[in-house]
């Protein structure tokens, strides 16, 4: 279908009834790619990607995604043919992803150290195990990126590299949000004491105040396009997934925001993860910051200081144009994003078996690249 | 051009404009500030609630929902705990 074609020439009101008609026929089926259930434990489980068709080669050290906690894994496995998870798999990665279930009334007491170092440090060993070198290569997106890269400082053993996509790592540049949460009205003590786990319609809305106008913009685009199907198809997955939100555990959430949003320790150098000094500089294997021009939740500068700390030499930013979603699951992700990531990581499988060296890796192939 | 077409422009400009403004208005502090107020202060109220109705309850003798998620969050970290320990006593057998 021609651009001009998903024009609503035939009138908007035909778009709108076209649009009920679709709409009609129930949402698309998400997070399709065949999975095996590897571990479970409270509300999360650790699942391993099966691939659907024969890759040409197999890569050594297997792959783990890290999502955010207060959303669905199935962001990565969005759609069949729109799935970073089984793009991975079928290129010849071992594909993990950290499924954080929904928490109910009693992980209200959830620790960011239960989660940050308690789940993900199993996860991490359990994928780990699978690999013959006992490493795995980590991937966290948004908030999955923050609680990889903190873990990773403070637990270095098991990680072989570690990939931050749009993750904010320096609060002090953390936007609109970390600005609501340092005013002086905000308490989050009485948040924490007074829902238990913070819940996902109360933070759906604070990304939405982020762009008021947001939600006009999509209904005219989708009037717009009204006749391409993939279009609909696409956006009604996301959105799907974009309103499938979860409850944050309480104290994980009190100390996220205390320790990070308005002290920025992690940045600073203070920040402690069960009991053990988590510092940037001691993230010395290969590390990824993908950082997105038009993110409006995490800003670039918050998700480059990654770079700025680790003490790798192997380091690199790779900036692309789109938003903090559009940019990791849209059709344009497929040709740049994805293919890029299974690179980077082919050319880091096991380093100590094919012998390379730091000094021999091929650079990543950003559409701007500003190592630091 | 047609009539969408038009329309979609005069959105766009719109759009922009108010979302600027918008978001302006929304991280100024006189704006903050009350509504951060407001949701603590609502919070606060919850809270006090929730916990004179909690002692009510308790001082005749019932566990109170506080109790049972407490009672169950231990359970997990139970779970946690020998999971723990069944990785420790794997890492002992296997062969250095």
């Amino acid at each position: 279908m021609s651009k001009d074609d998903a024009r609503p020439h035939r009138g908007v009101l035909a778009a709108l009834a076209r649009l009920t008609g679709r709409l009609g026929k129930g949402l698309p089926a998400v997070g399709q790619t065949p999975y095996d259930e590897v571990w479970r434990e409270n509300k999360w489980r650790l699942l391993r990607f099966r691939a659907t068709r024969p890759a040409a080669e197999r890569w050594r050290t297997p792959i783990l995604l890290v999502p955010s906690l207060i959303n669905r894994w199935y962001i990565l496995d969005l759609r069949p043919g729109k799935s970073f998870a089984e793009y991975l798999v079928n290129a010849g990665h071992d594909v993990y992803v950290i499924d954080w279930g929904t928490p109910t009334a009693e992980d209200r007491f959830v620790s960011f150290d239960d989660v940050c170092q308690g789940y993900l440090g199993r996860a991490v060993r359990k994928v780990a195990a699978a690999s013959p070198d006992g490493v795995a290569h980590l991937l966290g997106y948004c908030l999955g990126g923050t609680l990889a890269a903190i873990h990773t400082a403070a637990n270095p053993t098991h990680v072989a590299s570690l990939v931050a996509l749009a993750a904010p790592i320096d609060f002090a540049h953390g936007g609109t949000l970390a600005q609501w949460t340092r005013s002086p009205g905000f308490d989050v003590g009485a948040l924490v004491d007074g829902f238990g786990n913070v819940p996902w319609p109360l933070m759906q809305a604070s990304f939405q105040m982020l762009k008021p106008t947001l939600n006009l913009v999509k209904l005219v685009s989708l009037v717009d396009r009204a006749w391409d199907d993939e279009f609909l198809d696409g956006f009604l997955a996301t959105e799907r997934w974009g309103n499938d939100n979860v409850s944050f555990p309480g104290e994980c959430y009190r100390r996220y925001i205390q320790e990070l949003y308005q002290d920025n320790r992690f940045a600073a150098g203070t920040m402690r993860l069960a009991g053990r000094p988590a510092r940037l500089d001691a993230i010395d294997c290969p590390v990824l910051a993908v950082t997105f021009e038009h993110d409006h939740i995490v800003p670039v500068a918050s998700a480059a200081a990654l770079l700025a700390q680790v003490s790798s030499p192997d380091h690199a930013q790779l900036h692309l144009s789109g938003g903090h979603v559009g940019a990791v699951v849209s059709r344009k992700a497929a040709s740049t994003l994805w293919p890029q990531l299974s690179r980077w990581w082919a050319t880091r499988d096991t380093d100590a078996a094919r012998g390379l060296g730091e000094d021999d890796h091929p650079a990543a192939e950003p559409e701007t690249s500003a190592p630091s | 051009m047609n009539m969408w077409d038009h329309w979609k422009k005069g959105f766009g400009a719109w759009e922009t404009a108010t979302s600027a403004y918008l978001e302006q208005v929304l991280a100024n502090p006189a704006v903050l500030g009350p509504a951060g107020a407001m949701l603590t202060a609502a919070m606060k109220t919850k809270a006090a609630t929730d916990k004179a109705a909690h002692s009510w309850w308790a001082s005749i003798g019932l566990p109170t929902r506080r109790d049972q998620e407490r009672g169950l969050h231990k359970l997990n970290q139970l779970e946690s705990r020998i999971a723990d320990l069944e990785e420790q006593l794997a890492a002992s057998r296997r062969p250095q």
